[in-house]
């Protein structure tokens, strides 16, 4: 249960750690587009030696970036067996009743599952160099235009990062919970789908009485500090580029830029 | 029913490089029917070794033996230890459920498989030992005092009539009148059923005042295990150990050091009071 959250901060002193969280939000958000405009092997070249650079200059450990695949294996699975017996093509190597595994389907099962990998490590890259606080920050500042018309943003922004601070203490509470039933003999893993969700019943109640009595009582302890919302409402720690940030952003159009020529000149 | 650990370990998040070491080596004989103060600093360990007791956390190494027999033996039900060793857990009140009381009480028993009426007639019972008063079994957990919901958690173990009754800081958060009644019940239980009970407090003076014996645990390891006069002996220790001894004996240590040839190994003030009058007695101070 400890290890369900994918993409959990990893702390660490490196480059990709100390950027602005806005220039990785508009950076993840580039890597992703540039996922799926393509349809040409030579640009994931570039794309995995982008990834590959920023693995290694962030100082995490291969390890703990492909534990986060581990549990997504089975939608991978499932969705590159779909491309590889339904996709028709040119060249049928073998056909079952609707089942045919042909050129096209080949390919398209390893351009799925390679996209499906390089976007998850990807987008977790982010959450692991990046704390979710700053996130929010980042968020809510490349939002800000958005207040324009009408959004709150500063409130959408502190709602995530309560919600993310609250992910530790709900999983823990919940741990307790069903501890405390188990020791009065409740099992959860018994009997069938009805029964195993019955089971539920005992932690789910407490699990949401319990959070709303958190909820209650942090609004109330930010009332009390005299929290009113985001307006004239100074940071702490305002966010402010710098030149690597700028310097990001140039490799970033260097990046995109790059990806394009490929794709136009070497079809793979 | 005796609980026995033999070279009990256990470690937190073995092999993940956040090991945590959270019990070292532990040898306990808790014999039958006897009245345990479970006693130590945050983080000693007490919380981490009663979920061994009834199989809620496995250990990482050692044995563990309930009634003689050893719970990590293949095939050992360990639905069957947890109706023989209740634990309620810290603020248990946080883990109701049910739309009344009984039906909350019930709980227990009819994961035990007992028929309605017996589960009826448990719950009825178990309710009735922790003095929750009648009008109140319909209405719903949520709408009780704190106190009550406290009760109506520990009668939901009680009402599988355990023979070993573990209680994690059953007082925690109660006023000075909830907490007594608490722990009056709770001594009046042992005292009727002869049940094995382990009591878990920061508060010596509770444990002093209940306990046959005591068990004094720091840094994940069993320190002292000897009746609650023979420990509070060690003062300075304890105090080391960010422990202490009650107020009481702790004035009788003071008074005898100021020289006044009192007992120092007095832990209760009704034993204190007495030896006070035998000290001063017929005399004008």
């Amino acid at each position: 249960m400890r290890e369900a959250v994918i993409g959990q901060y990893y702390p660490a002193e490196s480059v990709i750690h100390r950027l602005d969280a806005r220039v990785k939000l508009a950076g993840t958000m580039i890597y992703i587009i540039s996922l799926f405009l393509f349809k040409s092997f030579s640009c994931y070249l570039v794309v995995a030696a982008f990834l590959l650079t920023v693995i290694i200059l962030s100082k995490v450990p291969l390890g703990y970036i492909l534990r986060g695949l581990r549990t997504v294996i089975f939608l991978l699975i499932f969705m590159s067996m779909f491309n590889l017996f339904f996709t028709p093509g040119d060249i049928v190597y073998w056909k079952a009743g609707p089942f045919q595994m042909t050129n096209m389907g080949v390919r398209n099962a390893c351009f799925m599952a390679l996209r499906l990998s390089l976007l998850i490590i990807g987008s977790s890259m982010m959450t692991f160099t990046t704390t979710p606080n700053q996130l929010t920050d980042g968020l809510e500042s490349l939002l800000k235009p958005l207040r324009k018309i009408g959004l709150p943003v500063h409130e959408i922004a502190m709602m995530m990062s309560i919600a993310l601070r609250f992910i530790p203490i709900l999983m823990e509470e919940t741990q307790k919970i069903m501890k405390a039933q188990m020791a009065r003999g409740a099992s959860f893993d018994e009997g069938n789908l009805i029964q195993k969700a019955k089971s539920l019943v005992p932690i789910l109640v407490p699990l949401f009485v319990s959070a709303f009595r958190r909820a209650d009582d942090l609004a109330m302890a930010m009332e009390a500090r005299c929290y009113h919302g985001g307006d004239g409402r100074t940071k702490m720690k305002p966010l402010r580029y710098r030149g690597r940030d700028y310097a990001a952003y140039a490799i970033l159009a260097v990046y995109v830029a790059l990806v394009i020529v490929i794709g136009k000149v070497w079809y793979l | 029913m005796a609980i026995e650990c033999r070279n009990l370990s256990y470690i937190y998040s073995e092999g993940s490089g956040f090991e945590i070491q959270a019990l070292h080596q532990i040898n306990l004989l808790i014999p039958d029917g006897e009245f345990v103060g479970l006693t130590g600093h945050t983080g000693s360990g007490k919380s981490t070794l009663i979920q061994h007791f009834n199989g809620l956390l496995r250990a990482t190494a050692g044995d563990l033996l309930v009634d003689g027999e050893s719970i990590y033996a293949d095939g050992y039900s360990m639905r069957k230890l947890r109706s023989k060793v209740g634990l309620v857990f810290q603020y248990p009140e946080h883990q109701l459920f049910e739309a009344t009381v009984l039906q909350d009480v019930m709980f227990g028993p009819k994961n035990l498989g007992l028929s309605a009426e017996e589960q009826k007639e448990r719950a009825l019972e178990a309710l009735h030992l922790v003095g929750c008063p009648e009008k109140s079994y319909e209405k719903s957990p949520f709408e009780l005092s704190g106190g009550q919901r406290r009760r109506v958690a520990i009668a939901g173990v009680l009402a599988m009539k355990p023979q070993v009754l573990i209680l994690d800081e059953p007082t925690a958060g109660l006023d000075p009148r909830g907490r007594y009644e608490i722990l009056d019940e709770i001594a009046r239980l042992h005292k009727e059923t002869g049940i094995t009970v382990i009591l878990v407090s920061h508060c010596m003076e509770d444990v002093a005042q209940y306990a046959d014996r005591m068990i004094v645990m720091s840094h994940g390891s069993v320190v002292y295990h000897d009746t609650p006069a023979e420990v509070f002996k060690h003062r300075q220790h304890l105090e080391e150990m960010g422990l202490a001894v009650p107020q009481v004996t702790s004035l009788m240590q003071s008074l005898a050091e100021a020289g006044i040839p009192v007992r120092q190994d007095l832990i209760t003030v009704s034993g204190a009071r007495e030896e006070l009058l035998r000290v001063f007695g017929g005399r004008s101070v």
